[in-house]
C-alpha cells in the first residue's frame, strides 16, 4: 500500500509537468488565432463613474456592430479596470493590462491626470497605443503629445478656444472670469481667455474667482460678481460643480443681469436632472448632442443607444463609440494586429462617425471634431432645457495649428 | 476698481447674509456631530454619509410623491427619518459593541463605514448626478441690498435657528435630553444611578445622525445630489466641531458662523484665493485656543 501511494505522487507532478509543457508548445499557435484585445482603464466608482460608464456603453455598442464582420477575421474584445479616479490605480492597472492581459490597445479614462501619466510611463516607453476618449486636458496631445498617444475626445485648447472666438463676437468689454481651481478650470479660462484677447484686444478682466471643484455654496461667488458688473461672465466649471453653478445661476436670476457662457453647460447630462431648474439663455459649448447634427448617421446611433440602454447618448458615448470604429478601422488598414502599424494607420484616418466624417490629424493625433455654440433654452418637444440657435465652429477652426503643437511641444 | 466701490455697505450686507446661510447648514449637520462626539465620544466620520443617504432619500421621495410643494415638506420629514433608521439599524448592530474601545479604532471603524455606505449609496441610486426643486414660492431671488438672494438661502436662514433654539430646548428641558448631557460629561456616573446608559447612547446616536439627513435634505435642492458630497462635507464638519469646542452645541454654531462668514467674506475681499479663507480662520482660532472656542466636554 505504502509503495503505491509513493508511486502516485511521483507520477502526478510529472503528469503536471508534461501538461504544462505541451501547453507551451502550443500556445504561440493559439496566440495567432487571438482576438484583438482592447484594455479599458476609466473610472467606474464614485462621481465620474456617470461618464465612465456612458463612454462604455457607447464603445460595446459599436462594438456588437464591428464584431458582426469582425476585423482581419477576428473579433475585438475588450477587458476593463476601475481607476477609482487614481493615478497611481490607474497606472497599475495600465501596466497589468499591458504586462499580463498583453493588450493591443490601451483607452481611457476621464482623470487628466491618469491619462497623462498612462500616457508618459506606460504607452511612451513600452509602445503600447493609448486612445484618451474622455479627459480634457489639452496637454495629452499638446506639449505632452508623443507618437503612442491619441485622443477621441475634445480639449481645453479646442473648448476655450470655441468659447473665447464666440465671446470675440459679441460688444462685451468687461469680463469676470470665475471657476474650478484644478487644471481643468483654469485651462478652459487661460485657452478662452488667450483667443479672446487675442482676437479682441481691447476686452478687459476685472476680476477671477477660484472654488475647490464641488463647492455646494457658490451663492457669495455669484453675489460678488454681480457686485462687480462686468459686462458678461466666463464660468469654467466640470462634473459635479456644473449642477451647482447652474442652480446659483437660475437661483439669482443671473442669467438675466449678464451674459454668461459656460463650457458643457448646453450638456444634456448636466441640463437633465436640473429639469426646470435649468437656467435658460445660458451660453454653452459641446462637442456632441443626441439632437444635434440631426442627420440620418446621428439619428441611427441614437435610436440604437436608446434601444439598448433606454437613454439618449452623452458625450462620452458618442467618443466610445467613435474609439471603437477608429480601433477597428485601423487594424483593418494596418492590414495585422502589430501596434506600430495600427499607429500608422491610425494617423490621418478619416471615418464617418454620428457628427459626420471626422479625421484623426497626424500631426498631433487629434481627432478634428466641430463644436456646437448654443444657449440654453426650454424644449417643449424634449421637455428639458437644450441647447438652440447652434452655430457650428468647424474642427480647424477651434483646434491649435499643427505649429502651435510643434511650439508647445518644444520641437 | 476702487475700494469704495467693491465694497459698499450693501455688498458686505449681501456676503454676511449668504455667509450666515451656508452656516445654517453647516450647523445643522455638525450639531449633530458635535452631540455624538460630546455623548457618545465617537468621531463618526460616517457622519457626512448620512448627510449624504438624507439628500438621496429627499430626491427619491420628491420623485415617488411627484414633486411639488408637499412632497418637498415630506421629504424635509422623511428623509431624516430614514436617515435615523438606518443609523439606528448601525448603532444597535455595530457601535453599541465598540463604544469602550480607543479613539482610533473608532476612527478607522467609522471610515470604514463611510466607504460601506457610499458604495451601498451607489448600488441604490447609482452614480448619476441627481437633483431636487424646491417648492415654487422658495425658488428664484429677492433683491436685498441691492444684490438678488435666492429664496432658498433665506429660507435657511429661519430653518437654521428653529433647529438651533429646538435643540437647546430638548437637551436643557427633556428628562432624556437632561441625561444625554449629564452622560456626555460623566457617563459612569449615569450609569451608576441606574440609567439604562445603552438606550440612552442610542438615541443620543440617532438623534445626531437624524440632524446629517435633516442636513443632507436641505441642501438637495442648491446642489446636485451625488457620490463625494460625504467628502465634502465630513472634513468642514470636523475642523467646525473642533474650532468650536468638541461636543459642544453652541460651539457647533459659533464654528458655523465662522466658517460660513470667512468664506462669503473671503469670496468678496480675494476672490482668488477665497478658498484658504475658512481654514486660515481654524488655525487662527486653533493657535489662540487650542481647545476651540467654547468649552469642549472631552
Amino acid at each position: 500500500m505504502k509503495a503505491m501511494h509513493h508511486r502516485q505522487s511521483i507520477w502526478l507532478p510529472v503528469i503536471f509537468l508534461l501538461a504544462a509543457a505541451t501547453a507551451l508548445i502550443l500556445m504561440p499557435a493559439a496566440a495567432g488565432a487571438r482576438n484583438i484585445k482592447v484594455g479599458i482603464i476609466d473610472c467606474y466608482s464614485g462621481p465620474a463613474a456617470v461618464y465612465g460608464n456612458d463612454a462604455l456603453n457607447g464603445f460595446k455598442l459599436a462594438l456588437k456592430d464591428i464584431n458582426r464582420k469582425g476585423v482581419l477575421g477576428k473579433k475585438i474584445e475588450f477587458t476593463t479596470r476601475d481607476t477609482k479616479f487614481k493615478v497611481d490605480l490607474a497606472l497599475s492597472m495600465a501596466r497589468e493590462l499591458v504586462m499580463r492581459e498583453d493588450v493591443d490597445v490601451l483607452v481611457g479614462t476621464i482623470n487628466s491626470g491618469a491619462a497623462m501619466a498612462v500616457s508618459e510611463s506606460i504607452a511612451k516607453r513600452q509602445k503600447v497605443p493609448f486612445i484618451v476618449w474622455i479627459s480634457k486636458s489639452e496637454r495629452i496631445t499638446g506639449e505632452k503629445g508623443h507618437r503612442y498617444v491619441f485622443s477621441t475626445g475634445e480639449n481645453t485648447a479646442m473648448a476655450g478656444k470655441a468659447g473665447g472666438l464666440a465671446l470675440s463676437h459679441k460688444p462685451y468689454k468687461r469680463y469676470w472670469i470665475a471657476g474650478d481651481d484644478y487644471e481643468y478650470g483654469h485651462a478652459i479660462a487661460n485657452a478662452a481667455w488667450r483667443n479672446l484677447s487675442t482676437a479682441r484686444p481691447s476686452v478687459v478682466k476685472i476680476g477671477e474667482s477660484w472654488w475647490k471643484p464641488g463647492e455646494p455654496d457658490l451663492i457669495p461667488y455669484i453675489t460678488s460678481i454681480l457686485t462687480a458688473d462686468p459686462d458678461a461672465v466666463i464660468f469654467c466649471t466640470g462634473g459635479r460643480s456644473m449642477t451647482n453653478i447652474m442652480k446659483a445661476i437660475k437661483a439669482t436670476g443671473m442669467a438675466e443681469k449678464m451674459p454668461i457662457w459656460i463650457h458643457t453647460a448646453t450638456d444634456h447630462a448636466v441640463l437633465k436632472p436640473l429639469g426646470a431648474e435649468a437656467p435658460e439663455g445660458v451660453m454653452g459649448t459641446m462637442d456632441y448632442h443626441f439632437y444635434y447634427p440631426d442627420i440620418s448617421a446621428n439619428r441611427n446611433f441614437v435610436n440604437k443607444f436608446m434601444k439598448e440602454y433606454g437613454n439618449p447618448p452623452g458625450f462620452p458615448a458618442f467618443h466610445g463609440y467613435i474609439t471603437a470604429y477608429y480601433i477597428a478601422e485601423a487594424f483593418r488598414k494596418a492590414g495585422e494586429v502589430d501596434k506600430e502599424r495600427f499607429i500608422d494607420a491610425l494617423e490621418g484616418l478619416k471615418i464617418n462617425s454620428p457628427a459626420g466624417p471626422i479625421e484623426m490629424r497626424a500631426c498631433d493625433h487629434q481627432v478634428i471634431l466641430p463644436m456646437y455654440l448654443g444657449e440654453t433654452e426650454y424644449s417643449p418637444e424634449h421637455k428639458v432645457v437644450i441647447s438652440s440657435d447652434i452655430v457650428t465652429l468647424r474642427g480647424s477652426e477651434v483646434m491649435p495649428s499643427c505649429s502651435d503643437i510643434i511650439e508647445a511641444r518644444g520641437q | 476698481m476702487e475700494w469704495s466701490e467693491t465694497y459698499t455697505a450693501a455688498a458686505l450686507g449681501s456676503h454676511l447674509l449668504v455667509g450666515l446661510s451656508r452656516a445654517m447648514i453647516l450647523f445643522i449637520v455638525t450639531s449633530g456631530l458635535s452631540f455624538v462626539l460630546g455623548v457618545l465620544r465617537v468621531p463618526n466620520v460616517a457622519h457626512g454619509s448620512l448627510y449624504m443617504i438624507g439628500a438621496f432619500a429627499a430626491f427619491s421621495i420628491v420623485n415617488v410623491l411627484g414633486g411639488g410643494a408637499p412632497a418637498f415638506w415630506a421629504a424635509l420629514l422623511l428623509a431624516p427619518l430614514i436617515v435615523a433608521a438606518v443609523s439606528l439599524v448601525a448603532e444597535r448592530a455595530l457601535f453599541c459593541h465598540l463604544y469602550e474601545r480607543e479613539h482610533l479604532m473608532l476612527l478607522l471603524f467609522t471610515f470604514a463605514l463611510m466607504l460601506i455606505l457610499g458604495d451601498l449609496v451607489k448600488m441604490v441610486w447609482g452614480a448619476d448626478y441627481r437633483s431636487i426643486m424646491a417648492p415654487e414660492f422658495l425658488r428664484g431671488s429677492v433683491p436685498v441690498f441691492g444684490s438678488p438672494f435666492p429664496k432658498y438661502n433665506l429660507f435657511l436662514l429661519v430653518v437654521g435657528p428653529v433647529v438651533a433654539v429646538g435643540l437647546w430646548l430638548f437637551s436643557s428641558r427633556t428628562r432624556i435630553g437632561k441625561i444625554a448631557r449629564a452622560a456626555a460629561v460623566d457617563r459612569e456616573m449615569v450609569g451608576a444611578v441606574g440609567i439604562n446608559v445603552s438606550w440612552v447612547f442610542a438615541f443620543a446616536f440617532v438623534l445626531g445622525c437624524f440632524l446629517a439627513g435633516l442636513g443632507g435634505a436641505l441642501v438637495a435642492p442648491t446642489v446636485s445630489v451625488t457620490l463625494g458630497m460625504d467628502h465634502d462635507i465630513i472634513i468642514e464638519a470636523f475642523l467646525i466641531v473642533t474650532i468650536g469646542g468638541l461636543g459642544n452645541m453652541w460651539g457647533a454654531m459659533v464654528g458655523s458662523l465662522i466658517f460660513g462668514v470667512t468664506q462669503s467674506f473671503g469670496v468678496l475681499f480675494w476672490p482668488q484665493f477665497a478658498i484658504v479663507f475658512p481654514y486660515v480662520a481654524v488655525v487662527i482660532v486653533l493657535t489662540l485656543r487650542p481647545k476651540g472656542l467654547l468649552k469642549s466636554v472631552w
